[in-house]
């Protein structure tokens, strides 16, 4: 999602990490959990917090999450 | 200009006139380890992404395989029906090509799961490394239980008949191994690699 919102293809993010595009389109697809080490590196790529773009639970919709705060605001 | 002449690679330094030891001699000036000395000497060729689908890869583990077995047990039953014959030792030669083709196949191609890359975590990331090793793993434990069975078998069937036919027979446990050994890292790895993504 990050990747897509960015215009990124995986073969450009998995160079910029040093890594397989493969291994990209794994982590993209919950098919392998990253090391601290890789999970770092692409926080840091994207400017983000660790647990805005790795999350134990599914992350819930873009959309309920802005009306949620709407309605509390 | 001193950038870009640090730069260079052995290829272009030989283009400007430089001899191997200057060559060298220029590396070792760079701070260039052993290694990445060796590296840029003899580069290896590229590695490619192209393993196919897990489907086909699945596939052409079992075509390999049951082929390499049924060429065997081809050879075997025509070598015991004609006791003596000179096609008890002709099996062999064919054994060593089908050895090869299988060699072929899986441990020389120039994908990520093959045996080349297998040798060295060069060009893997931390993905690649965790899923060879434990391909590794997995064959070991498979080996090592097929080794423990062929062992005794090869000694039972060279005690069991006289004369070459035991010899033979033994020869053909010996390539099974052989060719077993040879792959089985490589094709567990490729069994369960999952499906290619596209790179865009």
């Amino acid at each position: 999602m990050l990747r897509a919102e960015r215009d990124l293809s995986r073969q450009r993010f998995a160079d910029a990490l040093g890594v397989n595009y493969q291994t990209i389109g794994y982590l993209e697809r919950g098919d392998y959990n990253p090391s601290l080490e890789l999970a770092f590196r692409i926080a840091e790529y994207f400017g983000l917090p660790l647990e805005a773009v790795f999350s134990r639970q599914p992350f819930a919709p873009m959309s309920s999450q802005l009306y949620r705060k709407e309605d509390s605001a | 200009m001193i950038d870009d002449f640090d730069k260079l690679s052995v290829t272009e330094l030989r283009l400007r006139g430089m001899t191997s030891d200057k060559i060298l001699a220029e590396q070792k000036r760079r701070g260039m380890s052993k290694e990445q000395i060796n590296d840029a000497w003899f580069p290896k060729p590229p590695t490619y992404n192209r393993i196919g689908s897990r489907r086909f890869r699945r596939r052409l583990v079992l075509a390999t395989y049951t082929s390499w077995f049924l060429l065997a047990a081809i050879l075997l039953m025509t070598s015991m029906a004609l006791p003596g014959s000179i096609i008890s030792l002709e099996a062999l030669p064919i054994l060593v090509i089908a050895n090869g083709v299988v060699l072929g196949v899986w441990f020389f191609r120039r994908t990520y799961i093959s045996r080349e890359v297998l040798s060295s975590d060069k060009g893997l990331d931390e993905r690649l490394v965790q899923n060879r090793n434990q391909a590794f793993r997995q064959a070991f434990q498979i080996f090592t239980g097929l080794v423990l069975l062929a062992w005794p078998l090869s000694i039972a069937v060279m005690l069991a008949q006289p004369g070459h036919q035991g010899f033979v027979d033994a020869f053909v446990i010996y390539f099974a191994v052989a060719v077993l050994a040879s792959t089985l890292p490589t094709v567990i790895w490729a069994w369960r690699e999952p499906d290619p993504v596209d790179p865009n």
